[in-house]
């Protein structure tokens, strides 16, 4: 299989202009935008959105999100405890929606990139076609984590009823917005090509090392 | 390997980066990388057309989408109703700066901002006004692809309505209605946008000017 890579091409990430390739940084000829031929330094960056967005798990999960007073008594819930309210008062598809997209997601992203970040270091048991279509998945999930942000907000918003009943958003609402959007750059600089890099190069070596009887069967 | 190999007849994969001859495509068609199984390039029918419009009518339902009320509750006795606008106000008002911020963002300004853009991208093509600067102006509306939540907003107020309905009596406002469509537009206007033939057109408008730019 050609790739771009091979024949000395590079193509432009925004306007998907195949350029032939001049140096390390270059600039578009069609939309004169600067960029690389891969991105610079995808795994690290996605590393370190990655770590960043677990250590902002933390708080999210510990502090209550949303303080809801009834008669100036206020009561505070975490994203956990909401969750076991709603299972309490028997709305269970809003309790899976929430848990979904709340904790699921959330963890997944960041489970599942450091897994891409690993395989695409090391290359151990490296399916490309799989784990870029993973890695689509992932990056398809990134925004709808936002609910509970939007949830809150909402709620903060409308049941605002002075002394009788009001919300107030909790200190988790924060973290738990850096989380996601950490995760979403952490996803946006991840690249997957590398993951097809990695494979080529990985079954170069292995025909380099073989002797022609024992070939390996090739992919693509 | 030849410098002057024509890259205009060679598509990469923006995924996995295989390189195949430029696929000729009538409206409607799309190609598909082989290894990857990634859209490697479309073309949509009437592009042009049917992007001018949907984002014309999305910035039309913009005003009552933000500035109706959404919902409202009636609790003891009281009730009080709140619209996108309204929700960015009290959360400034009572001190969530960031979740302001975040909803001002994600479910108003980047919307409004990708369809003014696809609006006024479309108006340029079709009354051909092509204008240099509009190389940066669409490669500047790309970055903006993830960052439109109106689609997660609208979860977001379904959620709450659910949760609501529990213990208050609700009410559904014409904003709601007009936030609906106002998704639907948007999605539409972005979705209609085929980019590799407003790509092509604007090359072949201004032809590089740059050769020796890039060095």
């Amino acid at each position: 299989m050609n790739t771009a890579k091979s024949k000395g091409l590079t193509l432009c990430p925004k306007c998907h202009k195949l350029n032939t390739l001049v140096s390390e940084h270059q600039r578009c000829s069609r939309c004169h935008g600067m960029f690389y031929q891969r991105k610079r330094n995808s795994l690290q960056y996605t590393l370190a959105w990655n770590i960043a967005a677990l250590i902002a798990f933390i708080p999210a999960n510990l502090y209550p999100i949303m303080i809801v007073y009834q008669l100036g008594v206020g009561s505070d819930a975490t994203i956990l405890s909401g969750i076991g309210e709603f299972i309490d008062h028997g709305l269970y598809p809003i309790a899976v929606i929430i848990f979904t997209a709340s904790i699921i997601v959330p963890l997944l992203k960041i489970i599942g990139l450091f897994v891409l970040v690993y395989k695409a270091h090391t290359g151990i048991r490296l399916k490309p076609d799989k784990h870029s279509k993973f890695y689509h998945v992932l990056e398809f999930l990134g925004p709808w984590s936002m609910l509970d942000v939007f949830v809150v907000a909402l709620m903060v918003t409308v049941v605002e009823l002075g002394f009788v009943t009001s919300v107030a958003a909790g200190p988790a609402i924060n973290y738990f917005t850096i989380t996601v959007i950490f995760t979403m750059f952490a996803a946006n600089s991840f690249d997957p090509r590398l993951l097809w890099d990695k494979k080529a190069a990985i079954q170069e070596t292995l025909l380099s090392e073989k002797t022609p009887g024992t070939l390996p069967e090739g992919k693509g | 390997m030849n410098n002057n190999m024509n890259t205009s007849l060679f598509v990469a994969c923006q995924q996995c980066d295989a390189l195949y001859d430029k696929p000729q495509l009538k409206q409607g068609q799309l190609a598909k990388c082989n290894r990857c199984g990634s859209t490697l390039v479309e073309r949509k029918v009437d592009s042009i057309e049917r992007s001018f419009h949907w984002s014309l009518a999305g910035l039309i339902l913009m005003l009552p989408a933000i500035l109706l009320p959404i919902m409202g509750v009636t609790l003891a006795g009281q009730f009080h109703q709140a619209s996108l606008f309204d929700c960015i106000l009290v959360l400034i008002d009572r001190g969530f700066f960031m979740i302001a911020c975040l909803v001002f963002l994600f479910a108003i300004a980047v919307p409004i901002v990708r369809l003014s853009g696809a609006l006024y991208i479309c108006y340029c093509f079709k009354f051909n006004r092509l204008k240099p600067s509009l190389l940066s102006f669409f490669r500047a509306y790309h970055h903006l692809d993830h960052w439109a939540m109106l689609n997660v907003f609208m979860l977001g107020i379904v959620v709450s309505m659910y949760k609501l309905l529990d213990d208050t009596e609700l009410s559904i406002n014409l904003g709601l209605l007009a936030f609906i469509l106002w998704l639907i537009c948007s999605t539409m206007s972005a979705a209609a946008l085929d980019q590799d033939s407003i790509w092509d057109k604007l090359e072949r408008a201004f032809p590089r000017s740059c050769d020796n730019e890039h060095c």
